[in-house]
C-alpha cells in the first residue's frame, strides 16, 4: 500500500484535529490498518484488538476524548472578557505580584509545568534540589519516626468470602507498603548522609523544617494529658446493659483489631499526594463491570450499533434519526 | 533562635477580627468571625466567583451578577479552574471590589485582619505559592492560614448532623474524632478522610465529576434532543437544580421513560410516568427563571405548533437522573474513573481495617452536588453492597451542603488551632514563601492532640 509515508496516527495529545506525522513505512502496521481498513464495510465492528477497549475504535476513542474536553469547557465558545478597569488608584506592585498578576497561565499549563519538574527530578536530581516548589514530594522529617511494618490485621474465620479476599490482598499490599518503606528508609539515609558530607564541605546546608509546635509548649501539653493517651482515646462511658442474646455464636461480630498509636501517627502526618496521584483510577482489577452504553439519541439502552459508525442506538426509530446525521458526516 | 521560640509579646497585636472564605469555583464564601461571636446563626455571603458578560456586552464583576436580568447567552470568566485559584488578575479584581474597595460591602483592613483561606487538597506547590504571595505581598494580612476546605468541616458538630441520640450534658468534641468526608463541588467529587481534625492524605481520592461536567452533559442531552442550549450554560445549569434527581432505581427509571419500539404505546411513556416534567424555559421579557411544572402530555407539541405560542417547553424525561447518574458511573460518559462508592472504599483500601467501622459509620456529604434528591440514600444503598456486613453505614449532610466548608472554616477561626497554624505577616518576610508553605503541609502534627 503506497500511501507516500504518510499515515494517520491516533494520539492521545490534547488536540483539536487529528494529528499527522512522518513516520517510516515498514509493512502493514496494526494501527495504520485499523485506520485504513481496505474493507470499509462494517468498520464498526472490524476493530483491532488490544487497541483499546474492545467495544472502541480509534476514531470513537479520538471522539470521546474531545467530548470530555468540552464537558470540562466553564463556555461552549472561546470567549476573553477583560477585567474591567477599575478607576481605584492602582498603588504599585511588588515584583512577584506584578508577576502572577500578569501570568497567563491555564492551570493545564501548571500542570504540565509541575510534571516537567517532576520528571527532571527523576532523572537529575541535583538540578532542582533548591527548588522550593518541590516540597511536597520530599518525605517530610515529622513522617520518618514511627514506621510501622506490623501485617495489616487479618480477620478471624467466619467472616465472608468477599471479607476474607478483601483482608488477603490489605496483607499483601501492605507487605509490599512495608519492603517500599525499608527501602525508602535506605534512601533517605543515604540522603541524609549525602547533606552531612554536603555540609561538611561547606557546599551547602539543607532547610530546616518548620517545627510543628514549639518544644515548650509540647512539654506543657504533655503534663495536662495523660501520659498513655492514645491519638483516638478509647470509648470511656459505660457500655450498655447486658443482653442475654449476647452469648449467642450466631450474633457475635467480628471487631478488627485498631490499629496502633504509631500506624495512625504515620498516617497522620504523611505529606500530601500530588495532583495526578489522587486522581482515582482503576486498579490491577481493572472495571469490574462492563461498560454501559446507551442510545445516542434517546438514552435508553444501547442495544444496536449502526454499522456504519458504531454508535450505539434503542431501536428503528432513534436508529432512522441517527442516520441522517451519520449520512451527512460519511456518506452512503 | 529557632522560630518557635520567638517571645510571645511579638505576638500581642493578634488580629480581633478573622476574615474566613472558602473560594469555591463557582462562589465565594465569605465572612468575618470574631472570638466572642455568637456562631448558632452565623452565615456568610455567597457571592458568584466570576466575571460575567451578558449579549449587550455588559459586564459584571462578582456579585453584580444579581443585578443581571436575562440570563440569555451569558458567558463566564471564572479565575478557579479545577478548584485551585489559577488566574490571579480576575481573582483580584473580584476580591476588591467584595472586600477592599471604598465602598465594599464586606470592607475589610487586611493589615489588622487574619485570612483563613479554605483550598482544595492536592493543589499544585506553584498555585500554592502564588496565593500565600499575594495574601502577604499584594494585601498584607497580619496572619493567614490556608488549608484544605475538607479537614474544616470537622470543626462543626458533626454528630449533629446525624442526629445520633445523646444527653444534653455530652460534651461535643471539636474537632470531630473521625469523619470520612465528600466533598462534591463545581469542578470535581473528593473523599477525604479525617481523624481528630487531621486530613489523613494519602487517602485522599478525587473523581473528576463534578457540578459543571454535569451541567455541560445535560446541556449536551438537550442539545441533540430539543433546542440547542449549548449558549445558555447558565439556564442550563438552573434546570439542572431544579429538575434533576438521583436514581434509586435507575434501570427501572430508564425503562419508565422509554418510549418504546416502533409502533409501540408505553403507557408508562404516554403520561410521564411519575418521571417526566415539563420545564418552561424563561423568555428573558416577563420570566427570567424557568419554571418546572408536571407533566402535561402534548403541551410541548401544542406549544410549538401555536403561532401565538407564549411558553417554550422542554420535557425532561431520563435526562433528569441520567445526569446525576455520572458520579456514580463515570463510565457512562466514557470516563474511565470509578464511581462515588467505588472511590470511598480505594480511599479506605489504603487504610488499616481498624478505621474502617469509625469512618464508614460518619460520612458527611458536602458541596452543591449534595443537593440532589436521593443522593445520600444512593450512596448509603451502594455502599452497604461493598463493605463487610457488620459495618454499620450513615451518610448524612448538613442543612445546607454549600456553606457547611465556611461554617466549619469559622469555628476552626474561633478554635485553638487556629493560633497554632496561623503565619504572621513578620514570619513571612522573615522566612520566605517556601517555609510558610512548609510549615501549612506540615499540619497540626500528632504530638499534641486536642
Amino acid at each position: 500500500m503506497n500511501n507516500f509515508g504518510v499515515i494517520e496516527v491516533a494520539s492521545t495529545a490534547t488536540k483539536t484535529t487529528p494529528g499527522w506525522a512522518y513516520v517510516p513505512d515498514t509493512g502493514p502496521s496494526l494501527s495504520a490498518t485499523a485506520l485504513q481498513p481496505k474493507n470499509r464495510k462494517r468498520a464498526a465492528r472490524n476493530t483491532q484488538p488490544g487497541l483499546s477497549l474492545s467495544d472502541l475504535t480509534a476514531r470513537q476513542e479520538n471522539k470521546l476524548r474531545k467530548d470530555l474536553e468540552a464537558l470540562n469547557r466553564d463556555n461552549q465558545r472561546d470567549v476573553n472578557i477583560p477585567v474591567p478597569s477599575s478607576s481605584r488608584s492602582s498603588h504599585k506592585h511588588t515584583p512577584t505580584v506584578r508577576k502572577i498578576l500578569q501570568s497567563q497561565k491555564t492551570f493545564a499549563n501548571h500542570l504540565d509545568d509541575y510534571q516537567a519538574l517532576l520528571a527532571l527530578a527523576e532523572s537529575n536530581p541535583a538540578a532542582v534540589v533548591n527548588n522550593p516548589l518541590l516540597f511536597l514530594n520530599k518525605p517530610v522529617v515529622a513522617t520518618s519516626q514511627a514506621k510501622s511494618a506490623s501485617p495489616a490485621p487479618v480477620r478471624e474465620k467466619g467472616g465472608s468470602k468477599r471479607g476474607q479476599a478483601a483482608a488477603k490482598r490489605a496483607a499483601v499490599k501492605a507487605a509490599a507498603a512495608a519492603a517500599a518503606e525499608e527501602k525508602e528508609e535506605e534512601e533517605e539515609e543515604e540522603g541524609r548522609k549525602r547533606a552531612r558530607q554536603l555540609a561538611a564541605e561547606g557546599e551547602d546546608v539543607e532547610m530546616i523544617d518548620s517545627p510543628a509546635a514549639a518544644p515548650d509548649e509540647v512539654e506543657k501539653l504533655v503534663e495536662t494529658y495523660p501520659a498513655d493517651g492514645t491519638i483516638l482515646p478509647a470509648y470511656n462511658e459505660r457500655p450498655p446493659a447486658a443482653h442475654p442474646g449476647d452469648d449467642d455464636p450466631l450474633l457475635v461480630s467480628v471487631v478488627p483489631s485498631f490499629p496502633t498509636d504509631e500506624e495512625l501517627r504515620s498516617l497522620m502526618t504523611a505529606p500530601p499526594l500530588s495532583y495526578m496521584d489522587s486522581r482515582a483510577a482503576f486498579g490491577e482489577e481493572g472495571e469490574r463491570y462492563p461498560i454501559r452504553v446507551f442510545c445516542e439519541m434517546c438514552g435508553y439502552w444501547g442495544r444496536v450499533k449502526c454499522m456504519k459508525c458504531g454508535v450505539r442506538v434503542c431501536g428503528l426509530d432513534c436508529l432512522e434519526g441517527h442516520r441522517e446525521e451519520c449520512v451527512t458526516r460519511y456518506g452512503l | 533562635m529557632a522560630p518557635g521560640r520567638k517571645p510571645k509579646s511579638a505576638g500581642s497585636a493578634l488580629p480581633s477580627s478573622t476574615l474566613v472564605l472558602d473560594n469555591g469555583a463557582d462562589t465565594i464564601k465569605a465572612g468575618f468571625v470574631t472570638v466572642d461571636d455568637d456562631m448558632s446563626n452565623k452565615a456568610p455571603r455567597v457571592i458568584p466567583n466570576c466575571i460575567a458578560r451578558d449579549r449587550h456586552n455588559k459586564t459584571y464583576v462578582g456579585a453584580e451578577l444579581e443585578k443581571c436580568k436575562d440570563f440569555g447567552e451569558i458567558t463566564f470568566r471564572r479565575p478557579v479552574e479545577k478548584g485551585f485559584i489559577v488566574n490571579w488578575e480576575a481573582q483580584k479584581e473580584i476580591w476588591d471590589r467584595a472586600f477592599f474597595d471604598d465602598k465594599a460591602p464586606q470592607r475589610c483592613d487586611p493589615s489588622t485582619t487574619r485570612l483563613v483561606l479554605a483550598e482544595q487538597p492536592n493543589s499544585l506547590p506553584a498555585l500554592q505559592t502564588h496565593c500565600d504571595q499575594i495574601v502577604f505581598e499584594e494585601y498584607g494580612f497580619s496572619s493567614y492560614y490556608r488549608g484544605i476546605g475538607p479537614s474544616f468541616n470537622a470543626y462543626q458538630d458533626i454528630q449533629a448532623i446525624f442526629h445520633t441520640p445523646r444527653t444534653p450534658d455530652t460534651i461535643i468534641d471539636v474537632p470531630a474524632e473521625v469523619i470520612l468526608l465528600i466533598d462534591s463541588g463545581y469542578s470535581h467529587t473528593t473523599v477525604t478522610p479525617i481523624l481528630q481534625g487531621r486530613p489523613l492524605h494519602t487517602a485522599i481520592r478525587r473523581l473528576d465529576v463534578g457540578g459543571k461536567l454535569l451541567t455541560n452533559h445535560l446541556t449536551r442531552l438537550l442539545s441533540v434532543r430539543h433546542f440547542d442550549m449549548r449558549n445558555e450554560t447558565y439556564i442550563v445549569n438552573e434546570m439542572k437544580e431544579a429538575a434533576c434527581y438521583v436514581s434509586l432505581d435507575f434501570k427501572g427509571d430508564l425503562d419508565k421513560t422509554w418510549k418504546g419500539t416502533r409502533g409501540e404505546r408505553r403507557k408508562d411513556y404516554a403520561t410521564g410516568g411519575g418521571i417526566a416534567k415539563d420545564y418552561v424555559l424563561p423568555d428573558s421579557h416577563t420570566r427570567f427563571h424557568g419554571i418546572v411544572r408536571d407533566h402535561e402530555p402534548g403541551a410541548a407539541a401544542r406549544a410549538m405548533k401555536s403561532a401565538v405560542s407564549t411558553e417554550d417547553i422542554l420535557t425532561l424525561r431520563n435526562e433528569r437522573f441520567s445526569v446525576p447518574e455520572l458520579l456514580f458511573n463515570p463510565t457512562d460518559i466514557g470516563l474511565r474513573q470509578p464511581g462515588l462508592a467505588d472511590l470511598v472504599m480505594q480511599s479506605l483500601s489504603v487504610l488499616p481495617v481498624g478505621l474502617w467501622p469509625g469512618l464508614l459509620a460518619n460520612i458527611v456529604v458536602v458541596g452543591g452536588n449534595a443537593k440532589f434528591v436521593n443522593f445520600i440514600q444512593r450512596l448509603q444503598v451502594e455502599l452497604l453492597e461493598r463493605v463487610p456486613d457488620e459495618c454499620v453505614v450513615r451518610v448524612a449532610r448538613p442543612e445546607d451542603p454549600i456553606v457547611s466548608t465556611w461554617l466549619g472554616a469559622a469555628n476552626f477561626a474561633r478554635h485553638e488551632h487556629a493560633d497554632r497554624l496561623a503565619v504572621t505577616k513578620q514570619e513571612y518576610e522573615e522566612h520566605g514563601a517556601a517555609w510558610v508553605a512548609r510549615k501549612f503541609a506540615l499540619g497540626l502534627g500528632v504530638d499534641t492532640l486536642r
